[in-house]
């Protein structure tokens, strides 16, 4: 039950946060700015950019142009081998494919030379297989001979996936973990450097009101911060929230709660505002890597998966993904709610066992 | 029994020079003051005042020893015990973005209670200011907000921690016009200050402390009568500030 010295703070700090004019302006720059990057790049990630040199000039080759200039993950161009090479090493094609005079002299045809910028290693294989598909398809034209067996891909989950879809989840999780510590974190080491925390603690208040009322304000403030993200991503990107905002706004509230007391014990523990900002990048920097923001968790390495996966940003990020994209229930008892469970208590005790109030001793 | 009474008190640190030893920034200190005085801590910086001040508020932990404070254990129940003192603090930092009438509401409720924050102006000759930003506010002023402030659950124990440091005179006597005033009203002060006039002027009884110990006790005239030199053949009136000097020497402090 809610105290009124709790209710009271929390709503101070709610009325301090709507008077910092700067922080309100850049706490709703970036989601214009995020939803700008998306709704320009349609939601899904840029076509390969790949060079095409045709020494053939043969029906069968420009068959192949065409269909390689199908294929929606390709942007071609085409051009003599010189000129895309130089573009090749000067990163503006990411690959080149050349099609040699003999293509069409069967039974040996000549063979094709894909030309690479080996950095690029996560197209590469993307490339490949897109160019192999595509010859087999040429191939059997030629034989004229029916695919034996078809492959087409449907969705178990009958639903469209973009990338957009899959990376939402993940942003919000990781703007919500970084917008808390930066509430509680940082203004703990500041209101604690400037004696604030003292005045404060001359009345009957406790470490655990004042966590509380910070907690409760930032929460406000943060699903503000969120709904309007939320709202440009259903309005603009189109992304549809299959289980509903309901659960996923009861997601972000455990995530803020989480991220607020983890946020509270790296204040206790920095001495200045020098020292919180290291303290607060070891703790966000691993798990932007490793808790499945941008890729699936489960290209990772094998051998760190499951403490990746145990990370309180990856809990988060994958059951909003899973309400998300899937439509699961919030409470369903699985290993993400169970991981939110924990991280609840266990960063609750860490904010106010450690909770400094006073000078750190140096 | 007094109002405040403290049994040895208590309180080591890690020493500067060799964290593996310990140094008393308190040792053995025993108070008692009685309801309705004006007690003075008086002492050189690193005496031990502000740790002995934060120990009875119950905002430092005590290391051995008692305090009561109107009756209750202030180790067994320190947020007891603030809710019947007011603090005013050496820092004058607030929220920012907040007016005075903001921030006394917002310390009142701490307490869970309803307060005229023009009323509170008023005692401190502040109400016109009442929509100013702390930020605003001259030295004096901040001072007598600070004050305000310790105010607003209507304390029994006002402590003051050297409250007219940085003060020009006529903010000085305002101020002391205001402790005066309090006092008159009921109100226990103890204050901590390296000032010998105010101690002189404002306090009933002063304790002067040194080295984490109290070397002296008494009122101002007895200390005077006690420990002041004598007049040699050029008449001179002897001070609280004499009295300070024989018994904690000449030599500057930090």
């Amino acid at each position: 039950m809610l105290t009124k010295p709790q209710i009271h703070l929390a709503s101070i700090f709610i009325k301090i946060f709507y008077r910092d004019r700067q922080s309100l302006f850049f706490s709703l720059l970036f989601p214009l700015i995020f939803t700008c990057i998306f709704l320009f790049s349609g939601g899904e990630p840029n076509p390969t950019k790949l060079g095409l040199v045709n020494q053939s000039l043969d029906a069968l080759s420009f068959k192949f142009v065409e269909l390689v200039k199908k294929e929606k993950t390709f942007l071609v161009k085409e051009g003599s081998e010189s000129e895309l090479k130089e573009e090749l090493i000067s990163a503006d094609q990411t690959a080149v494919i050349i099609i040699p005079e003999t293509f069409n002299q069967f039974p040996n045809p000549g063979k094709l030379r894909l030309l690479l910028d080996a950095s690029q290693v996560r197209q590469v294989d993307a490339i490949k297989d897109s160019l192999k598909a595509t010859l087999l398809s040429i191939e059997r034209d030629i034989r004229n001979i029916e695919p034996m067996f078809s492959l087409q891909l449907e969705d178990v989950k009958s639903r469209p996936q973009r990338y957009i879809d899959f990376l939402l989840p993940g942003i919000l999780a990781y703007m919500l973990m970084n917008l808390c510590i930066a509430g509680s974190g940082f203004n703990i080491v500041e209101y604690r450097r400037r004696g604030i925390l003292k005045r404060l603690f001359v009345t009957p208040i406790q470490p655990k009101d004042f966590i509380i009322s910070i907690v409760l304000a930032r929460m406000f403030i943060i699903l503000i911060q969120l709904s309007v993200i939320l709202g440009l991503a259903i309005g603009l990107l189109k992304i549809n929230i299959i289980g509903g905002l309901l659960p996923l706004y009861g997601v972000i509230l455990f995530g803020a709660f989480i991220f607020l007391c983890v946020g509270f014990f790296l204040g206790s523990l920095a001495k200045t505002q020098e020292s919180i900002r290291p303290l607060v990048l070891l703790f966000t920097f691993p798990q932007l890597i490793l808790s499945g923001i941008f890729f699936p968790i489960s290209s990772l390495p094998s051998f760190i998966q499951p403490v990746a996966s145990g990370l309180p940003l990856s809990v988060i990020a994958s059951t909003m993904r899973n309400i998300s994209n899937d439509g699961a229930a919030l409470f369903a008892i699985n290993f993400n709610f169970l991981g939110i469970v924990f991280w609840i208590f266990f960063s609750f005790f860490i904010a106010t066992k450690f909770f400094v109030w006073q000078k750190v001793a140096s | 029994m007094g109002i405040i009474k403290a049994v040895n008190l208590e309180k080591h640190y890690p020493s500067p020079d060799n964290p593996a030893k310990t140094f008393a920034a308190v040792n053995k200190i025993s108070l008692n003051i009685q309801p309705k005085e004006i007690f003075g801590l008086l002492g050189p910086n690193g005496a031990g005042k502000t740790t002995t001040l934060e120990m009875l508020e119950g905002l430092t932990s005590i290391d051995k020893g008692n305090v009561f404070i109107d009756g209750v254990d202030v180790t067994k129940h320190p947020y007891e015990v603030k809710k019947i003192i007011g603090v005013q603090l050496q820092s004058n930092e607030y929220f920012d973005r907040l007016n005075l009438s903001e921030l006394l509401i917002l310390f009142a409720n701490l307490y869970s209670k309803s307060i005229d924050p023009r009323f509170i102006l008023a005692k401190v000759d502040l109400e016109n200011k009442i929509n100013a930003f702390p930020d605003d506010l001259s030295g004096g002023q901040k001072q007598r907000f600070s004050i305000a402030c310790a105010l607003v659950n209507n304390p029994k124990i006002l402590f003051l921690d050297e409250p007219t440091t940085g003060l020009d005179p006529q903010a000085k006597r305002n101020l002391w016009n205001l402790a005066k005033d309090l006092n008159e009203e009921g109100m226990t002060i103890v204050l901590t200050t390296h000032n010998m006039e105010e101690a002189e002027y404002l306090c009933d009884r002063i304790a002067i402390m040194d080295k984490g110990s109290i070397i002296a006790q008494d009122t101002p005239q007895q200390l005077i009568l006690d420990y002041a030199p004598e007049p040699n053949e050029t008449p001179i009136h002897g001070n609280i500030e004499d009295v300070f000097l024989v018994l904690t020497g000449h030599g500057l402090r930090d």
